[in-house]
Formats: structure tokens, sequence, C-alpha cells
């Protein structure tokens, strides 16, 4: 608590790299919700190589992996991949949902506080949604919300907060069996690449 | 406690390991994500059928009261 008086209304201002953060958030919400089509594939081939430096090249090379998987797949294969894997609530080979990964017992606690925290948020499902919110899409997505809040000391708290009770335990055990699974091909390079963008979000977010 | 020290070192951070490369998802984002600001249509793809505009617009719905 800093005590300073913080205008509301002054227009969020979002760096060039929490643009970029917001638009991966976008990007893996995307992939981890459902199976990419040929457009979405064809973009991700065809987008610029992330450049890194020096020995900080883990997510770098992880995107242009997925970008080279990306221009060789099928997208009726990969969709197959991801119902075969990543469908199916209690009886998918794969979980989506993180709150397996944060208890072993209780996840409806784990549900409860995180749907209270969506509220605060003044998130939530909507219509025909029928899908519990620790899906990790879903999380994908406030992450993405809450970074376009701006980066000020609470907006930037608020998503260290979020990642760390809700992302950052489950991240490694979703992407090494998505990773280790026999049945999947492409969906091992996204979650190699979620895998190194999630390791440079827990580290970029423990620097605050 | 964030200052423009941790701001700096964070911002560096990303962009030495390229996460801060925003030209590199804008070109996805631009044409293929769904963007909660975004209302237009995307070609939804088969199956689940996962569209963030359509949930807008059922949102919206629930509003009218």
């Amino acid at each position: 608590m800093t005590g300073e008086a913080t205008p509301h209304a002054a227009p969020v201002e979002v760096a060039p790299e929490d643009q970029a953060r917001a638009e991966f958030y976008a990007l893996l919400g995307r992939l981890w919700y459902a199976a990419p089509d040929q457009v979405l594939l064809d973009a991700i081939a065809n987008a610029p190589p992330l450049t890194a430096e020096g020995a900080h090249g883990a997510l770098a090379e992880a995107w242009r992996q997925l970008q080279a998987a990306a221009a060789a797949a099928d997208p009726a294969a990969v969709a197959d991949e991801y119902d075969a894997v990543l469908v199916g609530v209690g009886k998918a080979e794969v979980t989506p949902y993180v709150s397996h990964y944060l208890v072993e017992t209780g996840r409806e606690r784990v549900l409860v506080a995180l749907r209270d925290e969506m509220a605060e948020l003044g998130l939530g499902r909507v219509g025909a949604t029928h899908e519990p919110e620790d899906h990790f899409a879903a999380l994908c997505e406030v992450m993405r919300h809450l970074v376009g809040e701006g980066a000020g000391d609470a907006a930037m708290q608020q998503q260290k907060n979020f990642f760390t009770r809700y992302m950052n335990r489950a991240y490694n055990p979703l992407t090494d069996q998505v990773t280790a699974s026999s049945k999947t091909s492409f969906y091992k390079h996204v979650a190699r690449f979620t895998k190194a963008f999630c390791d440079v979000e827990a580290a970029s977010l423990d620097m605050l | 406690m964030s200052n423009s020290r941790t701001r700096t070192s964070r911002r560096n951070f990303l962009l030495a390991v390229g996460a801060g490369g925003a030209a590199t998802v804008a070109a996805i984002g631009a044409k293929t994500l769904p963007q909660a600001e975004d209302t237009n249509v995307k070609k939804a793809p088969q199956g689940s059928g996962y569209r963030v505009s359509e949930h807008i617009r059922n949102y919206y719905r629930t509003t009218l009261v």
C-alpha cells in the first residue's frame, strides 16, 4: 500500500512488452481452448521469429519449433489430437483444468475461490459456456485481461497474485503431460511453448 | 515494491528473452485471435467452436432486463 491517490480515470497505458504478453496469453488461450484452424496455423507459421539475447533462448527456440510444427500441421489431425488428449472433464488423458494440479482433493474449493476472484474482477462465465473456470485457457484469458489493465503497482500485483495462485504450480505438470503423451504431436510444441512462456512469466512477475 | 528500477529490469528481462516480441504476436493477434474489445465475428472452427464474440453477445443478452 503506497497510500498515494491514483486517479483511476487516467487512460491505461500498456507498454509494448506488456502488449506482447497480452497477445501471447490470447494465443495460448486460443490454442488451449480448441485446436487451431488452418488460418491460425498459417498465421503462426508466417509470424516473425522471436529474437532473444545470449543464453535466454528458450522461449525463442520454443516459438521457432511451434512455427515449424504449425507450418507442417494438418488441422484435422491436430483437432483429433486435441480431442483425444484434452477433451473430457475428469476423463481426458490430460486434464486442462488446473485445480487438478493444485490440490489432491477439494477441487471445488479452488473453483469457488477462483469464481469469487473473477467476480471481483468483473469477469465470469457467460451464456452458453459450461466449462468450469479453471480451464487453463480461461486463466490465460484472465491474465490477458489483467495485463490490459495497465502496469501500475496494484495492477501488476494483481497479475502476480493471479498467476501465482492458479497458474504457477499447474503449468509444469499440465505441459509435461501433454508433451509426454504418445498421442500428441503438434500439441507437444504448444505445450513446450506454453511452458517456456510461463517460465518467463514466473521469472518476470517474481521481480516485482 | 515496484519502482522504476524494478520496471526497467523487468522490461530488460522480457526483451532479452524475446517476450517483448510485440511484432510477432501482433501479426497473429490481428488476424486470428478473438479480442474482448473486438466484436468482429471470426470464422468459427469446427467442433466446440469457442468464440469470445459469441460469449460477449450472450453476456449482453443477460444484461437486457
